[in-house]
């Protein structure tokens, strides 16, 4: 799939802009602050009706208006050219729309497929746990098609037992749906995981130049390594809760579950949250992108979009090429850059200079 | 002009409790343009129905008589109760013409988030009636959501050491519908609820 062209309206820094997309290397520079992160930040928004930085719609709209509207023109082999369009005003509800035809967010994760690869990426190795979960999911629900349904749901369980736990009502109920429902999260998660995980050790090896990555899901429900029947996991989980109800009564929240999940990254066997240094993290979470786009290519049979902000800050020239290389005659890219791009990156590609918001100029 | 303001704000605010209209003035305006005859209808229907429709004792479902004349009906099927969140859900559930058993009504579902728990739904007065009435069978009919699905494991075990037979309403794919078209949760849920032919 690739974005032929994309409008967009009171988004971030831009007030309106309109523009077409060349089908390979689009390449975005300008100073900082010009809106070229803004302008990947769309891109991802349009194809998967939520920010990939900010979990609240109203943040993202341009500050002197009260909605924002991106549309864009997606073209798949299968389908031809689609009209997609996501829209948000303040107070209300998020519109999507494919074709002028409504359409629910679970419904963009079957058809469309992106992948960002951006600074604030080292937080998934460093930052708290919650970052970890969200990057799961994200890419987990473009990877398995009912895992967002039954997220949303779990979300919406795991609500309704707080609140019981809170107000003193019987959360039994609501324990044994979570279980239900955390079980088949935790049973994508490990499948996910696996798919991911040699290819992810592999990159990081070649663009480290030989250092070992490696990680570790941790589920909140302990249960033995290689145990990942059905089954297994729910008693797991059962006795799990079983032990933790009275310390759940007394503290008012739910402590067993998926969404107390963790993920552990180690680097030459060491703890990488403890030990790592910045440019570890962020060589981590690239492998870790990197995998994952090549699983949804392989899974999808479509070329995500893949959106790479400010990568090259930290990748010298060499290990830079070679990863443009390991792109060659995929899908369509998106990318950011400061400086003036690189000659490597001049081969079929687009560059469009961005200056405060507007498109000043395309090479 | 300005001294009816008010009343039409009032009107206003009345229809703005209603589920689903919000502070729409165009309702309101609407009422403003009927005739005399046709509003005073209106506002004498709410009347009468406030006045007529009460509760029925025995399955708390709504009613111009008690017991409700579903209740009082002889031809009913007397061993087995319906159990529905809502009157509305018992009344598609008549409309449809498959259940000639009697109903129970809770009166909402469970709700934490609402403040709403067992106590705050009709289930006492589930309990007499199976405890005082031979009921063969409970069928729960509470919806398909995380919150209806709640209220049918709350009731299930609450109902089945009482020694009465607990089924609950088959969830899966809708009738004249295709099935390469249906979501993998639904087709799931249909393919664990199937049954002999």
């Amino acid at each position: 799939m690739y974005l032929k062209s994309i409008k967009i309206s009171n988004f971030r820094n831009f007030t309106s802009l309109r523009t077409d997309f060349y089908p390979r290397t689009n390449v975005f520079f300008g100073q900082n602050g010009s809106g070229k992160t803004n302008l990947l930040e769309a891109i991802f928004v349009l194809c998967l009706g939520r920010s990939h930085r900010s979990a609240s719609d109203a943040i993202i709209i341009n500050q002197d208006a009260n909605f924002y509207r991106i549309e864009g023109e997606i073209v798949k082999k299968s389908e031809g050219v689609q009209s997609l369009s996501v829209a948000f005003e303040k107070g209300g509800r998020k519109k999507i729309t494919l074709n002028k035809v409504p359409l629910k967010v679970a419904e963009l994760y079957k058809n469309f497929s992106a992948v960002i690869v951006n600074p604030e990426d080292s937080n998934i190795i460093s930052g708290p746990p919650s970052v970890r979960r969200t990057f799961i999911d994200i890419y987990l629900a473009q990877y398995s098609q009912d895992y967002l349904r039954t997220l949303v749901d779990y979300q919406k369980i795991l609500a309704q037992k707080n609140a019981a736990l809170k107000k003193e009502i019987d959360p039994t109920p609501f324990s044994e749906l979570l279980i239900e429902y955390g079980v088949s999260i935790m049973i994508k998660r490990i499948e996910f995981l696996e798919e991911i995980k040699d290819a992810t050790s592999g990159y990081y090896h070649q663009i480290s130049g030989g250092d070992d990555l490696c990680f570790q899901y941790k589920p909140s429900v302990n249960f033995n390594e290689g145990m990942v029947s059905k089954n297994d996991i729910k008693e797991a989980f059962e006795s799990c809760l079983a032990k933790n109800r009275e310390r759940e009564k007394i503290v008012k929240t739910s402590l067993v579950g998926p969404h107390r999940d963790e993920l552990y990254f180690s680097i030459n066997n060491l703890p990488a949250r403890e030990f790592g240094s910045q440019g570890e993290w962020r060589t981590a979470a690239l492998s870790l992108k990197m995998a994952v786009y090549h699983l949804l290519r392989r899974k999808r049979k479509l070329n995500p979009l893949l959106l790479l902000d400010e990568i090259f800050a930290e990748l010298d020239q060499k290990r830079a090429e070679s990863l443009m290389q390991s792109f060659d005659n995929l899908g369509q890219l998106f990318l950011t850059t400061a400086v003036k791009p690189p000659e490597f990156l001049k081969r079929d590609s687009r560059n469009y200079q961005i200056e405060k918001g507007k498109i000043i100029d395309i090479i | 002009m300005f001294k009816s303001a008010g009343s039409v704000e009032r009107l206003v605010n009345q229809l703005a409790r209603l589920p689903g209209i919000g502070r729409n003035t165009r309702l309101a305006f609407h009422i403003l343009k009927l005739s005399k005859e046709e509003a005073f209808e209106l506002a004498d229907a709410i009347h009468e129905v406030k006045e007529k429709v009460g509760f029925c004792s025995v399955c708390n479902n709504i009613s111009e008589t008690d017991p409700c004349q579903t209740c009082s009906d002889p031809s009913r099927q007397q061993d087995i109760i319906c159990v529905v969140e809502d009157s509305s859900d018992a009344a598609a559930i008549d409309k449809a013409e498959g259940f000639k058993g009697l109903f129970h009504v809770l009166d909402g579902r469970l709700s934490p988030l609402d403040g709403i728990g067992p106590d705050d739904l009709k289930i006492k007065s589930l309990l007499e009636r199976i405890k005082n009435n031979n009921i063969s069978e409970i069928i729960i009919a509470t919806n398909p959501n995380v919150e209806g699905e709640a209220t049918a494991i709350y009731l299930s075990r609450l109902l089945k050491p009482m020694g009465v037979k607990v089924t609950r309403i088959a969830r899966g794919l809708p009738v004249g519908s295709d099935l390469e078209y249906a979501d993998a949760v639904t087709l799931t849920r249909a393919l664990e609820g199937r049954q002999d032919i």
